[in-house]
């Protein structure tokens, strides 16, 4: 891989239990990697430690060059932070430019500016600005220096849902060729920004791998929840684990509902909720809640059949 | 609905002022018939009148009375010390080149201290922001002199500059480095305390963003921490500035007498710090000569004060500290 982060650090704070972080990351010149993870899973320290903002025991490459000694302004980064982090008594443009002449970048920032559709606002400072404005400055910032490596601190989290499916659409097109580390607790984000994925739990690496890869595998059950996987356990099923696992995961969308004989297990609806053009259906298989993604709304109460193909459903050999 | 957010402004403002005439008037009559106590009881009772007319409850009411009473104690000292002043003495004072001299001083002694306490200070601000081993030390001897007596101050000064001090080569008494630098130790705090705020106010994300975008450490200070810090700096300095016009105690301990130059007729004379000259006045002249050298002193601190409030913008300066 030409970037590795191999991050081993603990992290104490007054008042708060000592953090131990440990996680190694790598990802091909020009690739995603998104780092996927709850609230408090480390994320933000991983990307820190990457930007040299603390002292740790392992090592950081940034395509094949060891900067694990070096400075924060000599590792060649972008950052976008999640709160934006804009220089409040700089316009729009200073900002962008801010790190220009440090890293000799050729960058056109007028181009920038319009393709980030900010080109209006050059002259504004960043407290006059919506924060899908600010985050749009703050990602032209850290492009302008044309980074060797972009790090993307939940980038959308801050923003309204507009602000943040316009971004979303744009960034896809923006880290086309960037070596970029993105962290984020949303599995939609991760699915539609990243080529690699990281997921991550209280400081440790759960699994790793190509987006579809981890997608279409999660290597256990938090992974399989945290991806929105439905999962059934063994003992709710009529054949029983057939290989001696425990746990069948499946897309929620892979599950059909269909008349309370004719599925392979029996559910009871337990809520329906509108979601764009169809409903998330939430069941009880026994005592098991799991989601399902419907055409059509069953009636809370109703008892249905789920069924499914074999080829959709992927086991896990352990409960969590 | 802006307009009548405005138009409820220029009420509130308005109110205000006739508040203040009514308080003026009230306590002219009261000095020219000869009875300020009777000001000292108008003043708490017309807060609380304002509290019940502004239909606040009991409780307010109470408190505007009480927090009445503490403004008598802050007010009627600044009032019936500037109404009870001779017109002519003050005059007579304000014609005195000695008194000229003091004023003089009094401005610029504690200017240089003020510059020293900034320049230094914000360095020794911008390092206290890190926990090191021994900060707690560093933060201790900053405020100690706010709780050092100021005449032990001096003579801490002293012994430390002084004959046989630090610097054999360095006369204290009587200098005008010894006096600035006893003013620098009383009102060093008041910079270094307002640069470390200044700084604690900072996002660490601006600062990382800086460094990581490229900046190394003295580009993130002069594009970045600077820029954003610089008023509260100044208010810092000007706060230094104002405690060392008003230093007595260390002072009058090194440099009760300074022989100084004094642009304005091109002579070196011999010149006291206001402050001393105000209690030297008091004790071989007396009551109404000191309070005459007093009122144009206090006219000189009010100048720095009315600075202060100019550049916090009208926030109180006791936020600040």
């Amino acid at each position: 891989m030409s970037c590795v982060a191999s991050i081993r650090a603990r992290f104490t704070a007054p008042g708060a239990a000592p953090f131990e972080l440990e996680v190694e990351v790598g990802l091909e010149r020009g690739e995603t990697l998104v780092v996927l993870g709850p609230s408090g899973s480390g994320k933000t320290l991983l990307l820190e430690s990457i930007a040299g903002f603390h002292a740790h025991g392992g090592y950081v490459h940034v395509h094949d060059d060891d900067v694990t000694r070096w400075p924060p302004d000599a590792r060649g980064l972008g950052y976008v932070f999640q709160d934006y982090a804009l220089f409040p008594h700089l316009t729009v443009e200073e900002n962008v430019r801010f790190g220009i002449h440090y890293r000799h970048s050729d960058v056109d920032v007028d181009a920038l500016l319009r393709r980030l559709g900010v080109a209006h606002l050059r002259r504004r400072y960043p407290p006059t600005l919506s924060g899908g404005e600010q985050q749009r400055v703050a990602l032209a910032r850290a492009l302008a220096v044309r980074p060797r490596l972009l790090l993307l601190d939940e980038p959308l989290a801050s923003l309204d849902r507009p602000a943040k499916e316009a971004l979303r659409h744009d960034l896809r097109a923006l880290l086309e060729g960037v070596s970029a580390i993105l962290v984020t607790h949303d599995r939609d984000e991760a699915r539609m920004l990243g080529d690699r994925l990281a997921v991550v739990r209280d400081g440790h690496l759960v699994q790793t791998g190509t987006v579809d890869a981890v997608f279409d595998t999660p290597a256990d059950e938090f992974v399989a929840a945290f991806l929105g996987y439905a999962r059934l356990p063994a003992t709710v099923l009529p054949a029983g684990g057939s290989n001696g696992a425990a746990v069948l995961c499946l897309r929620p969308e892979a599950i059909s509902i269909v008349a309370d004989d004719a599925g392979r297990v029996a559910a009871r609806v337990h809520h329906v909720v509108r979601e764009g053009a169809q409903y998330r259906v939430s069941l009880d298989v026994d005592d098991v809640a799991i989601d399902v993604v419907a055409a059509q709304a069953p009636a809370p109460g109703e008892r249905v059949g789920l069924t499914w193909s074999d080829a959709d459903g992927h086991w896990l050999n352990e409960r969590a | 609905m802006p307009v009548v957010t405005t138009g409820r402004r220029g009420l509130r403002a308005a109110a205000f002022t006739a508040f203040l005439v009514l308080q003026l008037v009230v306590f002219w009559a009261c000095v020219a018939a000869g009875r300020p106590t009777l000001y000292a009881l108008f003043m708490p009772l017309s807060a609380a009148a304002v509290a019940l007319l502004g239909r606040r409850g009991a409780f307010q009411v109470i408190a505007a009375a009480l927090g009445g009473v503490l403004l008598i104690g802050l007010a009627l000292p600044v009032l019936l010390f500037v109404s009870r002043q001779d017109p002519g003495l003050v005059a007579q004072k304000a014609a005195d080149p000695d008194v000229h001299h003091a004023l003089y001083l009094a401005v610029y002694a504690p200017l240089l201290a003020a510059l020293v306490s900034t320049g230094l200070g914000t360095p020794l601000a911008l390092c206290l922001r890190q926990p090191f081993p021994g900060r707690a030390l560093v933060e201790s001897l900053v405020d100690l002199p706010l709780v050092i007596p100021h005449s032990v101050a001096g003579l801490m000064v002293l012994f430390a500059f002084g004959k046989g001090g630090a610097f054999p080569g360095m006369t204290m008494l009587g200098t005008i480095t010894g006096m600035v630098i006893a003013m620098v130790f009383v009102s060093a705090p008041y910079a270094i305390n307002a640069a470390r705020q200044a700084f604690d106010a900072i996002p660490p994300r601006l600062e990382r963003a800086a460094r990581v975008h490229g900046a190394r450490p003295l580009a993130t200070f002069v594009r970045v921490l600077l820029p954003l810090a610089r008023r509260h700096i100044v208010i810092g300095g000007v706060l230094a500035w104002a405690r060392a016009v008003s230093e007595f105690g260390a002072v009058a301990i090194v440099s009760y007498s300074v022989r100084m130059f004094y642009p304005f007729t091109g002579q070196t004379v011999t010149a006291q710090h206001a402050p001393v000259l105000v209690y030297n006045t008091f004790i071989s002249e007396g009551l109404p000569q000191s309070g005459a050298v007093g009122l144009l002193l206090l006219g000189v601190s009010a100048a720095i004060f009315l600075i202060v409030r100019w550049l916090t913008g009208g926030r109180s300066t006791g936020s600040l500290l």
